[in-house]
């Protein structure tokens, strides 16, 4: 109740002495009005969710774009004659240039390049004599086409990603929920041991694993898994803490069922919420440290790309040939951007006490 | 309280062993040799080996590093600055990067929780677009980027701050490095803020006081964003630990003398010592500022409190 | 290894009395194209110095200030911006009287004898004298100390007793070094050595002053406080694996007159275009590029390319895979190789594309011509072309009996190692229909130890010369030389190396000189090696710098006769 209508109301007391009549109550005689009465309970959990989650536009607009860029993933690579690894030295270094774009001027393939003698505006389409040669986003440093690799990466970048947080949340959660459950000696042990796994600097034991084994993409999203579950089980478990001294849990316990029936048939479908957002917010954590990764030297192998190698790559060229940079950085920051937008939407939908503000 | 710090310090000391335990055995499992030059023979390397006690048994080289490690002596550098002392190596560096981190997480995690309740306060609003597009940004474009970006904007093209740390003019060269690691500290701190802020505010406690009378400034201040604090405490913490033992590739762009760089040089050229130096240093770090969070929720929350006397 | 190289050179020695040698720098000091700064330092001396330091760049941070432990080329730079050896560098690579004054070797070759100039100091203010020198090539042989180029006084310089202390079969006072008195130093050699001049530039043969040493014990060469100079400059500012650091000029340098800097102000830059961007800023004096920078600056005056003298190459294991002790499929792998567009579409730097086992610009001849002068002499066994490439594939897959061959080549994660393997992938699989390449990106040390081990199947390696002779590079195929990562082995070829080393021939350079080409004929025939190119480095010099020294080993850049114009 706001403050304005406690003053409405004290307004009224004040009127002296009014004496309802007949005509103060009507009856509001709508009768499809009355026969509405919306019944929250009929809608499962599951639908409830989903509609909470439409309605909210950025959540829609997050998912859109992830199925865009998973579809330009998919297909993008094959838009065009080039194949992301195909070099062509003859071609390096080409600026964008897009066909009915470059009547604009924009992506007509010119680029200022800063000499020591000062800003040169140069096409290197013109210069080379190369009349029907098109590379959308430029191309790299060896004659590649960017166009393809950025795609070609953000396939590699998205199928390490979501694996490593399809992995980390099984793990994880299965280790937090044991963990929380059991408690006592058994939750002191393992979070002495997650202290310890999470003590010793991630980029030691990652290095090290890329160096024991073969370099790919599996060892990768190894390494990954190998630091990322642990953010997951303090989640888990700490849901567990709430929900395992609650009636249901009880009920189910006294009727006879084992811990581990309890742990993943009663108390995960309860939590799945939480754990389907943290996978959400998992999955951009992991494309930036298979970057990182890349930045030191032991992403993916080449001539393979992902994100993160074509960043580093273009990190390179980037006072020289700056156009190189930009395409996979947008990619990356609109996955990103995506995949907050709908663990943010999945979160208010899967949890409705977040729903009224 | 007092019981509790102790049991916890007692067990953090354990695990700092294990830790080191742990290193050891990897260090082992390492391919290569930290002595591995081209030009190197096998009985030079030998006798490198013996040197150092490296042909000794790991766990006499474990005991060994331990009673040296409690005296304080942290070993020596084989490979990056030979024979040099880790401890002199880690008295030069950890400092700046210490310095350097600290500057960025207070910034970041200033800048990160305004923007953070503006967008909360706000939200839903144009305003809101502009901090969340900022945040998405911080949180989406590595900092090495960031770090190139602004040391050519800033650093080359305007010339406001120096391109390359000095130590002699330590303020002015660490504003680049400083702002390129505390981006997505402030990213992340924003978006928590927000949404935090946006549950704290949602919750019937506010709605209690928000009806008794209470209203603006104290609102915000004394109950939502004490409340919000809590979690985003958590999430800092561990940002906090990374950015204060060293950045490696803003150390390499910036060509800043910190220990960032030093591991990842160390892991790289098999410097058996100065790795577990620097993941020693790593871990008692982390261990030491969750047990600082801990101890401070204590201090921002009395239910914990309480309930950590009964532990 | 050591054992071959002990051969080799006592073999040197006796043979090359006549050819001018830099020994272990390297010949040719500088191929800087515009010439500029190399060998103009008298010229320079018209123009007005500045007092202002000159501001320098080092890719990689000093690794050990101790003269005998220091392995790398920044180490051994800085060390001698400082330091003086018996003798020095000269602007042509060829060493000069530094300490020593004069000099006097004995009718057999086996004994030198240095006499000291009497007014050198250390920084202290105690003369140099014969006994620090004693102490420095003590401790380089020690087993204790363990230095790891030790073998640059047992092997190479073949100083008596040498390896057995190493060994650790004599005790180091028996090494064949003795002050005679404070300004004469007798050196006792096993063998003739004629280069044994040039080797003392080399840091390892610096000496250093023993009670110094003592005061400081372990914390020797970690501060300035803790290391002492003779030389050109005085080490003022650094900490060990510091990124910056500051010498001053030496006041008290016996040759102080001539030394023009105010100072060097270095600065460890590992980004390249970090590096760029301070030299455009006017923050340094010179800065090296790398790849698509020099597009940006190679029409600027400053711009130069220095000559590094490795030779990069591929070695495949023949040994262990047997596809690859097909010589065919070797033939193939290495005439598909278009190393020309490897270094000027790819590198830029100035690396010259190499078609021999040994690298151009280092081993000079009887006659004074480059030993890699004609590149064209085995260009019908390792010139690019796609055609013969891919019928030597076939053949040799008809041979083998299998129509696909995929192997993995194990390299550098360096940015320009990574970046000619991605290309040398890319035309290895166009040429060769059924061939694929994983390419097994390693930190260096990792990549050497897998080749070391014969872990690898095709490998990306670089080798640099430890003195100025083909055999430098051509003792490595030797029968169960240990640089020899594929283990190949063939009979004719030991006998040559043998004959040119021990037998006859050795006494004859013109002729000993002819035979190393049937020996390095027979390395390119089989493509035992798949040379690549001869590293160059492209730096910025500024215009108003002259002097800077370069040579391609040893002391990398010298900085004493450099002169920085007074800025106006």
């Amino acid at each position: 109740m706001s403050k304005k209508e406690t003053a409405a109301a004290a307004a009224v007391v004040q009127t002296p002495e009014y004496v309802p009549v007949d005509s103060d109550f009507v009856l509001k005689n709508d009768e499809s009005a009355l026969a509405i009465d919306e019944n929250f309970a009929a809608q499962s959990f599951w639908k409830d969710a989903l509609i909470r989650f439409v309605r909210k536009t950025s959540a829609l607009v997050g998912l859109v774009l992830i199925v865009l860029i998973t579809i330009l993933a998919a297909a993008g690579p094959g838009m065009n004659k080039y194949s992301y690894s195909e070099q062509n030295l003859n071609e390096k270094n080409l600026a964008p240039r897009v066909p009915g774009l470059e009547k604009t001027g924009m992506f007509d393939g010119h680029e200022t390049m800063k000499t020591s003698s000062g800003h040169t505006k140069i096409n290197s389409y013109v210069d080379k004599g190369l009349k029907d040669v098109y590379y959308w986003f430029g191309s790299d440093n060896f004659g590649r086409d960017i166009w393809t690799r950025t795609w070609e990466g953000a396939r590699v970048s998205l199928i390490i990603a979501v694996a490593a947080a399809i992995i980390d949340m099984i793990i994880g959660m299965s280790y937090g929920l044991i963990s929380g459950y059991f408690g006592g000696r058994v939750d002191m042990i393992m979070q002495r041991i997650l202290e310890i796994a999470n003590g010793i600097p991630r980029l030691v034991i990652v290095t090290l694993l890329l160096l024991i084994l073969k370099p790919g993409m599996i060892t990768i999203i190894f390494a990954l898994m190998l630091t990322e579950w642990i953010s997951m089980s303090r989640i888990a478990r700490a849901e567990m803490l709430k929900l395992k001294e609650r009636e249901f849990v009880l009920a189910s316990r006294t009727l006879g069922a084992g811990s581990f029936f309890i742990i993943f048939r009663e108390i995960l479908p309860n939590i799945i919420g939480p754990i389907i957002t943290q996978v959400m917010f998992s999955v951009p954590t992991a494309i930036f440290t298979e970057a990182f990764l890349s930045f030191v030297g032991l992403g993916i192998p080449v001539p393979q790309c992902s994100l993160g190698s074509l960043i580093s790559d273009g990190f390179n060229s980037f006072t020289t040939h700056s156009y190189q940079i930009v395409p996979p950085i947008i990619v990356m920051a609109l996955l990103m951007l995506s995949f907050n937008l709908v663990a943010d939407g999945l979160r208010e939908a899967l949890d409705p006490t977040l729903k009224e503000m | 309280m007092k019981k509790y710090t102790i049991k916890r310090l007692i067990t953090s000391l354990f695990t700092l062993l294990v830790i080191v335990l742990i290193l050891f055995v990897l260090m082992k499992l390492m391919p290569g040799s930290p002595f591995n030059d081209e030009k190197l023979s096998e009985d030079m390397r030998a006798a490198l080996y013996a040197k150092y006690g490296l042909d000794q048994p790991v766990i006499v080289q474990f005991f060994r590093y331990v009673g040296n490690l409690l005296r304080g002596d942290l070993g020596v550098s084989y490979n990056i600055s030979k024979n040099t002392p880790i401890s002199q190596l880690v008295q030069t560096r950890l400092p700046i990067s210490l310095g350097i981190g600290f500057a960025a997480v207070v910034f970041g995690a200033l800048v990160g929780l305004i923007l953070g309740l503006i967008a909360a306060l706000k939200h839903d609003t144009f305003i809101d677009t502009i901090c969340t597009i900022i945040s998405v940004i911080g949180v989406s474009v590595p900092s090495y980027v960031f770090a190139l970006f602004l040391s050519y904007e800033f650093g080359f093209q305007l010339g406001w701050f120096p391109i390359l740390f000095n130590a002699r003019k330590a303020f002015t060269s660490s504003v680049l490095p400083s702002i390129s690691l505390s981006m997505f500290t402030m990213a992340s701190i924003a978006r928590f803020t927000r949404s935090e802020m946006m549950e704290v505010m949602g919750s019937d406690y506010m709605l209690l006081a928000e009806s008794k009378g209470l209203s603006g400034r104290a609102l915000i201040f004394r109950h939502a964003l004490r409340n919000a604090l809590i979690p985003i405490i958590t999430v800092l913490a561990p940002l906090i630990v990374d950015l204060m033992t060293g950045s490696l590739v803003v150390e390499k762009i910036f060509a800043i003398p910190g220990v960032g760089s030093l591991l990842v040089n160390a892991i790289q050229s098999n410097d058996y010592n100065v790795v577990i130096a620097m993941s020693f240093i790593y871990s008692a770090m982390y261990i030491l500022i969750m047990l600082a969070v801990d101890i401070l929720y204590g201090v921002i929350d009395p239910r914990i409190r309480l309930a950590k006397k009964g532990d | 290894m050591k054992k071959k190289k002990a051969v080799v050179a006592a073999a040197l020695c006796v043979v090359m009395a006549g050819s001018v040698l830099a020994g272990c720098g390297g010949g040719s000091a500088s191929t800087a194209e515009s010439g500029a700064a190399a060998g103009e330092s008298g010229a320079a001396s018209s123009v007005e110095a500045s007092t202002d330091d000159l501001n320098v760049m080092v890719e990689t941070p000093v690794e050990s200030l101790d003269p005998q432990q220091a392995t790398d080329g920044t180490s051994f730079e800085v060390i001698a911006d400082y330091t003086d050896g018996l003798m020095q560098m000269d602007a042509e690579g060829k060493p000069i009287n530094a300490i020593a004054k004069d000099y006097k070797v004995s009718d057999d070759g086996l004994t030198y004898t240095f006499t000291l100039r009497d007014d050198a100091k250390w920084s202290n203010g105690e003369p140099v004298t014969a006994k620090d020198f004693v102490f420095g090539w003590q401790r380089a042989v020690d087993p204790a100390v363990a230095s790891e180029y030790n073998y640059m006084l047992s092997d190479i310089g073949q100083v008596k007793n040498a390896a057995d202390i190493i060994g650790g079969k004599k005790d180091k006072s028996e090494l064949g070094v003795k002050a005679v008195d404070d300004t004469t130093l007798e050196v006792q050699l096993n063998v003739p050595v004629s280069y044994f001049l040039s080797l003392m530039y080399f840091p390892t043969f610096y000496p250093v002053n023993e009670e110094f040493f003592n005061s400081c014990k372990d914390t020797f060469a970690t501060s300035p406080d803790t290391v002492l100079s003779n030389g050109a400059f005085i080490l003022d500012d650094y900490q060990p694996a510091a990124t910056a650091f500051h010498l001053k000029k030496n006041p008290d340098y016996y040759n102080a007159d001539s030394v023009k800097l105010a100072g060097l102000n270095y600065q460890v830059i590992q980004d390249s275009q970090t590096a760029l961007m301070n030299y455009q800023s006017g923050s340094l004096d010179t800065t090296l590029v790398n790849g698509e920078q020099v597009d940006q600056v190679k029409d600027d005056p400053a711009f130069q390319t220095i000559g590094a003298g490795y030779l990069w190459y591929v070695t495949p294991n023949v040994s262990k895979v047997k596809e690859l002790a097909n010589k065919n499929i070797r033939m193939a792998l290495t005439m598909a190789i278009d190393r020309e567009a490897i270094t000027t579409d790819v590198l830029k730097d100035g690396s010259i594309p190499t078609y021999t086992a040994v690298p151009l610009q280092f081993a000079t001849g009887p006659d004074g011509s480059d030993f890699s002068g004609d590149q064209d002499k085995f260009k019908d066994v390792c010139a690019y072309d796609a055609d013969k490439a891919a019928e030597y594939w076939k053949k040799g897959l008809e041979e083998l009996g299998i129509d696909k061959l995929s192997l993995s080549m194990v390299v550098d994660s360096d940015d320009a190692p990574k970046k000619v393997a991605t290309v040398l992938k890319e035309q290895w699989e166009k040429a060769l229909p059924g061939f694929e390449v994983t390419l097994d990106v390693k930190p260096k040390k990792q990549r050497v130890e897998q080749l070391q081990d014969g872990d690898f199947e095709l490998g990306l390696t670089r080798w640099g010369p430890d003195y100025a002779d083909p055999m430098t590079y051509l003792g490595m195929w030797y029968t169960d030389n240990p640089n020899n990562y594929g283990l190949w082995s063939n009979a004719d070829y030991d006998k040559i190396i043998d004959e040119c080393t021990k037998g006859e021939t050795a006494q004859d350079p013109e002729k000993r000189w002819t035979t190393l080409y049937d020996a390095e004929k027979i390395v390119m025939d089989d493509a035992v090696i798949l040379p690549l190119y001869t590293q160059a480095n492209a730096e910025m010099i500024s215009p108003s710098v002259t002097g800077i020294e370069f040579h391609p080993v040893a002391l990398n850049r010298v900085y004493k006769n450099a002169v920085k114009a007074a800025s106006k």
